[in-house]
This record gives C-alpha cells, sequence and structure tokens, in this order.
C-alpha cells in the first residue's frame, strides 16, 4: 500500500513539514512516486515513523535514532547494542535530573535568604547573591 | 589504585576483554583493586562520575576512559598515574 505525504502525515499524527524534514535528513525516504510525480511512501515509512516518536518519547534524539534505525537493519547488531545505548541515555537523562536537582536547591536557598519581599529592588538579596555568585568549582572527586 | 569497569550486561565486547585488561592491571599495579560494575546496579554513583557511555573506567574515582580501551592504552595511562603519584 502507499500513501502520499498527507495520508502518510494523518495516518501517524505528524505534520508534512515534519515528513520532509525528516526525508531531508534521510530518516525516512519515499518508495516511488505517482504518475503526476507525487512522492509515495509505504508501511515501512510509517512504521519508521512511528518507532522515531517512540524514541524521540524516551530522549533519544534523531542522530541517536539514526543510529538506531541503522541498527534495526544491520544483521550483525544484537538486542545487547540496542540495550547499551538504551542504559546510556538513562545515564544521561540522571545526569540531567541530578544537574536540575542541584538548581533547585540554589533555588531554594536564595528563596530563603530573601526574607522581606517588601525590600527595593536594589536591596534585593537575591540579586546580590546572584552578583556575589562565583562561578561554582567542579566537585573533588572521592 | 582503584580501577573500576562500568559496563552493561550483555556487552560482548566488554566480555571478552575484561580479563586482558585486569592482566594488565595486574602487571601495572601494584596494590590493585579490580571493580566491575554492572552500571544498572550503580547508577547512581556511574552518574556521580560522570558516566555517559559504555563501557568506561575509572580510575581512583576519576573517569579515564569513556570506550574500551586497548591493552596497550591501560597500561600506558596506569604507567603515567603511577609516574605522577610516585
Amino acid at each position: 500500500m502507499m500513501f502520499t505525504i498527507g495520508k502518510l502525515a494523518s495516518l501517524t499524527s505528524v505534520s508534512n513539514d515534519t515528513l520532509r524534514y525528516y526525508e531531508q535528513e534521510g530518516l525516512i525516504e519515499p518508495a516511488g512516486k505517482s504518475p503526476a510525480g507525487y512522492r509515495l511512501y509505504d508501511t515501512d515509512s510509517a512504521r519508521r515513523i512511528r518507532f522515531i516518536k517512540h524514541a524521540q518519547n524516551c530522549g533519544f534524539t534523531l542522530a541517536e535514532i539514526r543510529e538506531l534505525l541503522a541498527l534495526r537493519g544491520r544483521d550483525e547488531a544484537c538486542c545487547g547494542d540496542v540495550r547499551t545505548r538504551a542504559v546510556e541515555k538513562k545515564l544521561q537523562i540522571e545526569g540531567k535530573i541530578r544537574a536540575m536537582k542541584a538548581m533547585s536547591k540554589a533555588l531554594d536557598q536564595l528563596i530563603a535568604d530573601c526574607a522581606n519581599e517588601t525590600q527595593p529592588v536594589n536591596e534585593c538579596t537575591i540579586i546580590a547573591a546572584l552578583e556575589r555568585a562565583a562561578v561554582p568549582k567542579p566537585m573533588p572527586r572521592p | 589504585m582503584k580501577i573500576e569497569i562500568f559496563f552493561t550486561p550483555g556487552c560482548s565486547e566488554c566480555v571478552a576483554v575484561h580479563a586482558a585488561l585486569r592482566k594488565v592491571a595486574q602487571e601495572s599495579v601494584k596494590d590493585l583493586e579490580w571493580r566491575e560494575l554492572n552500571v544498572l546496579d550503580d547508577l547512581d554513583y556511574a552518574v556521580e562520575l560522570g558516566v555517559l557511555t559504555l563501557p568506561s573506567i575509572a580510575v581512583d574515582g576519576e573517569l579515564v576512559f569513556t570506550s574500551m580501551p586497548t591493552a596497550a592504552q591501560l597500561r600506558e595511562a596506569l604507567r603515567n598515574r603511577t609516574r605522577t603519584s610516585a
């Protein structure tokens, strides 16, 4: 079964522009052309788009998804290769969560230090603290 | 010296070279503490050290290799560290 880009867009709930971008990035490619010269896509394209969307929901970038798609089609690849990439993505996400928690904690301190919100802005303790703040040094290794 | 290899089960590359790397480490370092860590069991520690790719190797709590080194690369890195700390 073949689809026009509009039909493929409605089947996968992705916009035409996004599909053109995927094609430009080599993530999908048309399987043929209609007699009028329109690009046509097959069910494999629809499957790849669903794959891309699920992978994006798990935090993978398009560059990483391209690698996953390549692994998917490589005979010598095994599930362990894909699993390693998933674990690496989890490590990245956990690292970001940790960094964001540290930011949130730093904000807690600034908010707690600002005891009087009616003070004029030029006496604001948050602004003063941000002006004083030195660039943090990396934590010493254990 | 503490050497920690972070790996994920199912990594065929890791299993094949762990023993060879351990042998190199034993030959290069006198007071060796060798640990092989399944990153999923020690996720917090791995994140703390900044492990983002697998396999990775940390020496004395410092990330030194972010991909599997050859035996020669590990030997060289351990020699340099031993020389620096001497």
